[in-house]
């Protein structure tokens, strides 16, 4: 359904994406993750045809998006990162409106509009401005906009930024829904467990490219390590084989046996353990998995990606 | 459904040239019978705060596209199957529509409150009205073109609204004004609003006899619209206000 090739983009300060090759097929959830500034926002702007690639492709069921936007679009849901609804009109007619924008006609758009209110709990709001709406309600609304007729691809850029827990398991719900009755989801988020609770197909972008792509549990076993952090008051302390991030410390490597390693470091330590304010061992996950793929950590709300 | 939501900022559009009117009623009378039109009323005022504030009320139109970028939804609109032109004109046609109903308004207003007795075709001045108001568009959808933000397309068009009212005759006859303003006076469309406005209320004008007046608001309607077509960037970044 979604095919991008060889996708190449730069701004001024320097290049962003630098040959992205990505397909989404129908019923397929692809969860796209990245630093924040690692493109995902620019490769979807691209995708739905709101600015262009420097070189390369981007078809939607077979139709080139640079060449024939609109009939693209015809295809497409955009539920961008940035919240777009219009909080001076209801809920409903935030609907309706979005609705008729998708091309759906006067029958089509009643109906529409009352199943996809019910599906993301919004029924009881349809009278409620907008701009009334709670944090998580309005992300509801804005996703809901997106879908309303049934588009064979869809967006979702970080869908659930600022939800509530109810909101992002609606939120969760209705892509579940959706790509079981076909259609292809790209979907972008910081929170790596909602990839995993979407059983999702992982795409690691990283540097501009693509460098992974496959099933959640794939990633997980193949990637994925034990996670052991080291937590201070102040500005963390060197230590060798460990990599300062803040006022943390995490191993440069994989570690076989994560309690050895914290026994050795606090040696190493000394005097300076009094500084210490927490000792995390985690699971192997997602998180881990990105840092071993990446040499990086995916950190929400940094700017910069911390290296190896 | 948009300008049917908040419909403060336009209730205020007809409001207050009203109130204006007013106050300037009793002056602009006497300009009139000055000028030798002894049995005038609101022949000058009416259509010069028509005028004035149909060009104050080109903020309208900045309001209606900023704040889609304000408010997120300008790039939903461009991910649309919707063409730049359907977006433009779906936000141009509504306010098409609400200024010639709030020229109307006051026009109106003006026969019942301030003694306005036009001895023209009515065809006329409804003519004028809606060539008069397709250019208020034209040059509304042109500020958003070239301003990058709305703050500068509103003070654009408000300022610049008032400057070519003023120039134009809206608030006292072009006659009253320095002989230098009358050449630049012809410069703009105000001008030719009020020219056309103004024989059909005081000189028994035809639509035949205004033909010129219409001819040169369609001309800057024409300019203003290749400009904006010209300029306008559906993938600029504007900063609006919520």
């Amino acid at each position: 359904m979604l095919r991008i090739e060889g996708v190449v983009k730069g701004y001024r300060d320097g290049p962003v994406l630098r040959g992205v090759d990505l397909t989404v097929g129908p019923g397929e959830i692809v969860g796209m993750v990245g630093a924040n500034g690692a493109g995902k926002t620019t490769l979807i702007g691209i995708a739905a045809g709101l600015r262009r690639a420097d070189s390369g492709s981007v078809c939607i069921a077979g139709i080139d998006v640079a060449a024939h936007r609109r009939r693209a679009a015809r295809h497409v849901g955009l539920a961008p990162q940035e919240l777009g609804i219009y909080p001076t009109l209801t809920v409903a007619q935030n609907l309706e409106c979005f609705a008729r924008l998708a091309g759906l006609r006067s029958a089509q758009v009643r109906r529409r509009v009352a199943e996809v209110a019910e599906q993301l709990g919004l029924s009881d709001r349809l009278a409620s401005r907008a701009g009334e709406l709670s944090g998580g309600q309005k992300r509801r609304l804005h996703t809901g906009t997106a879908v309303l007729h049934r588009p064979d691809l869809v967006f979702l850029d970080e869908p659930t930024v600022g939800a509530d827990v109810v909101s992002r398991r609606e939120i969760l719900d209705l892509v579940r829904r959706m790509a079981a009755e076909g259609t292809a989801v790209l979907y972008t988020t910081h929170h790596l467990t909602e990839l995993e609770q979407l059983d999702a197909t992982i795409a690691v972008l990283h540097s501009g490219r693509i460098v992974h792509t496959g099933p959640v549990a794939d990633v997980i076993s193949r990637w994925a390590t034990t996670a052991v952090t080291l937590r201070f008051a102040h500005a963390a302390p060197a230590l060798p084989g460990w990599r300062q991030e803040g006022k943390t410390l995490v191993p440069r490597a994989p570690v076989g046996e994560p309690g050895a390693a914290v026994g050795r470091a606090l040696a190493v330590l000394g005097a300076r353990c009094a500084e210490l304010t927490g000792v995390e061992i985690s699971r192997p996950g997602l998180e881990t998995a990105y840092l071993a793929i990446t040499g990086h950590t995916l950190t929400e709300g940094d700017d910069s990606a911390h290296a190896a | 459904m948009l300008l049917i939501s908040d419909p403060g900022a336009f209730l205020a559009s007809i409001a207050m040239p009203l109130v204006l009117g007013a106050f300037l009623l009793p002056v602009t009378r006497d300009q009139l019978v000055l000028a030798g039109r002894t049995d005038a009323g609101g022949e000058q005022v009416v259509p010069g705060m028509a005028v004035l504030f149909g060009f104050i009320g080109v903020q309208f139109v900045g309001m209606l596209f900023y704040r889609e970028h304000a408010w997120g939804t300008w790039d939903r609109l461009r991910a649309s199957p919707a063409s730049t032109l359907e977006i433009v004109a779906g936000k141009a046609a509504p306010l098409y529509l609400s200024q010639v109903l709030q020229v109307t308004v006051v026009l109106l207003a003006g026969v019942l409150l301030f003694d306005y007795r036009p001895n023209g075709s009515p065809f006329a001045i409804a003519a004028l009205v809606v060539v008069f108001v397709a250019m208020l568009v034209a040059f509304g959808v042109m500020l958003v073109a070239l301003c990058a933000s709305m703050d500068v397309a509103l003070m654009l068009g408000s300022l610049g609204g008032m400057v070519m009212a003023g120039l134009g005759g809206a608030l006292a006859p072009v006659s009253s004004l320095p002989g230098w303003t009358r050449p630049v006076a012809r410069a703009t469309p105000a001008y030719w609003a009020i020219d056309g406005l103004r024989a059909a209320s005081l000189d028994a004008a035809r639509l035949f006899d205004i033909a010129g007046d219409l001819g040169m608001l369609l001309g800057f309607t024409v300019l203003f619209s290749l400009v904006a077509a010209l300029r306008l960037r559906m993938d600029d970044v504007k900063i609006g206000t919520t």
